[in-house]
């Protein structure tokens, strides 16, 4: 028994729903950047998911591969992302003590 | 070799001037001005030599396609970078002059992403293209001075912060939306959309265009630009608020229009709304600002708006006067924020009543920032003037009469804050009467930018038809 690639779709839009839930919700800056985290990999998922579904849909045999190669370019910009992300977190803790957004509140009207 | 790379000429140079800055810098350390005057003369060359490369061709499966529109959007940014780098080098090298290599090559790296960026035809190409230019903006937007005043530091990180979490949760709000496109119209090149589109096509692709939304500031999508314009240093600001907004619209000219011109039904009401909101926010949001920086980024806010209503006249016309508008918007403001950073310069910040009596101290710079303000205001025969102009006369005859209406409106409104900053230029008296001090880099940057902004407002003729040949790059007939 295999699994049907439309719960693979669903399960990544479960996934990306909770990534822009904890990404409006969360105040720790830390958290904030894993849940933009969470919503690449659940473009990652539904990148695989989609490609699964095509391959299997195919009776040749022939394998889907602009999923995959996408997926690996997601991965290297959520790669860069979170090095980015985290010196800048690293600057901001050097320089305010703090990682909390809530703290975050310097530049206003 | 290959057959196509010879079209990579220019953002290959590019990047070798990066990588030069780097080396040259890690062997030979210069704490002067001489790393920002080579690199700023060696993308003068490039420049100049995007006259005399004829690369015009595709990239085999037509990923990459190189043709005026690319050639017009090369042009525009290594003009933005030249000016960029120019107006950062006297910051540069007094605030953080052993630390001056990695600000031009990160900047040349973002450049490159850009230049690359409007000929792409594919979505992986596309993205990857973003990423290239957006994430060198997040560490430049943290480039805190070391020795300014204690508060600055801060400001820049909280800023580069803001930006950096805007951008990246954009980024998987757009690699999302393509996951869903990607995976139902099974190709990733950017016209595969076609007519039909499954619905879950669409909700993929309204994602992906409120991804870029971020990117170029649109409302409601603009939380982050007058944060992160007040934060940030304000030589890279003038770079920030220019460039990538001018990457940003070309990238939804080659998607909407280019990739999926055949359901305009779906996008063009999101687009206009998107228009609409910016133009009220931005100009309404900028009224009571007491800082000029702020004041800049609800006025960019605003200026993307009109940009926005001209890309949604959907026609050659229609995305060559954006061309133009956009052009004549890099260098106005260019040219505000670096007169602006000169006042700043000498100690006291950003606020408007900063640069009360400019124009008695430094005749010169208050005339300059007189005529960009014009030129952002619209005012005859500056700049700006053509582009608001050119702008709303292609939505009319689109038949976006109510949203010009309104954008004319709106354009009053805009002039009442563009000229009561230039009033306190002339009319108020500062707490200084000795003229302010400038670099020659920087005098440099804003003479350009003001030949620029009053040579197109006596001569426009030369960019519009430039623009236009553009434009057919992505949309063809009339």
């Amino acid at each position: 028994m295999t699994v049907p690639s439309s719960h693979l779709l669903i399960l990544a839009a479960i996934l990306f729903s909770i990534g822009v839930a904890g990404f409006f919700l969360r105040r720790n800056v830390i958290v904030v950047l894993m849940c933009i985290e969470l919503m690449l990999n659940a473009a990652n998922l539904s990148f695989l998911a989609a490609s699964r579904m095509h391959s299997l849909d195919t009776p040749g045999g022939r394998i889907d591969l602009q999923g995959p190669i996408f997926a690996i370019f997601v991965i290297v910009v959520a790669a860069v992302e979170a090095a980015v992300g985290l010196a800048l977190v690293i600057a901001l803790y050097r320089r305010k003590q703090t990682v909390s957004l809530d703290d975050v509140v310097d530049l206003k009207d | 070799m290959s057959a196509w790379l010879h079209l990579f000429t220019l953002e290959l140079a590019v990047v070798a001037i990066a990588l030069l800055v780097l080396l040259w810098d890690a062997f030979a350390p210069a704490a002067g001005r001489a790393v920002g005057w080579t690199t700023a003369l060696l993308l003068g060359g490039v420049f100049a030599a995007s006259f005399f490369v004829d690369g015009r061709g595709t990239v085999p499966h037509g990923v990459f396609v190189r043709d005026e529109w690319v050639v017009f959007h090369e042009r525009l940014f290594l003009a933005a970078g030249i000016l960029g780098v120019l107006g950062s080098i006297d910051w540069l090298a007094t605030r953080t002059p052993k630390r001056q290599a990695e600000y031009y090559a990160l900047l040349l790296f973002s450049l490159a992403g850009m230049m690359l960026l409007a000929g792409a035809r594919d979505w992986i190409l596309l993205v990857t293209c973003f990423e290239l230019m957006s994430m060198p903006l997040y560490v430049l937007c943290a480039y805190g001075k070391q020795d300014g005043p204690a508060s600055e530091p801060k400001l820049a990180a909280e800023a580069g912060l803001k930006l950096f979490i805007t951008g990246a949760a954009s980024s998987g709000l757009t690699l999302f939306g393509l996951a869903l496109v990607v995976g139902m119209t099974g190709t990733t090149h950017v016209g595969g959309i076609g007519a039909n589109p499954a619905p879950l096509t669409i909700v993929g692709m309204l994602f992906v265009l409120a991804g870029f939304g971020f990117k170029v500031g649109a409302v409601p999508f603009h939380m982050w630009v007058p944060d992160t314009y007040q934060g940030a240093p304000t030589p890279f600001v003038a770079f920030l608020s220019v460039a990538p907004k001018a990457a940003g619209l070309a990238t939804l000219a080659i998607v909407l229009l280019g990739g999926w011109s055949a359901d305009s039904s779906v996008w063009l009401p999101v687009l206009l709304v998107l228009a609409g909101a910016s133009m009220v926010v931005g100009n309404l949001f900028a009224l009571p600002q007491t800082d000029a920086r702020r004041l800049l980024g609800f006025s960019g806010v605003a200026q993307i708006g009109y940009a926005l209503l001209a890309l949604g006249a959907m026609s050659r016309g229609g995305l060559a006067m954006t061309l133009f508008f956009v052009a004549t918007y890099v260098f106005t403001n260019l040219g505000v924020f670096f007169v602006l950073h000169a006042a700043a310069e000498e100690g006291g910040g950003h606020s408007l009543a900063r640069i009360a009596g400019l124009s008695r101290r430094s005749p010169w710079l208050g005339g300059a920032l007189l005529v960009f303000l014009l030129s952002l205001a619209g005012i005859p025969f500056v700049a700006g003037f053509w582009a608001k102009l050119f702008v709303f006369m292609e939505a009319w005859n689109a038949g976006l009469v109510g949203l010009v209406v309104l954008g004319v409106a709106l354009a009053v409104i805009g002039l009442y804050y563009y000229l009561t900053v230039a009033r306190s230029t002339y009319m108020a008296d500062g707490d200084r009467t000795t003229p302010v001090p400038t670099g020659f880099a920087l005098r440099a940057a804003i003479l350009v930018c003001l030949i620029f902004v009053v040579g197109l407002g006596l001569w426009p003729r030369p960019l519009v038809e430039a623009a236009d040949r553009a434009a057919a790059g992505i949309v063809s007939g009339r």
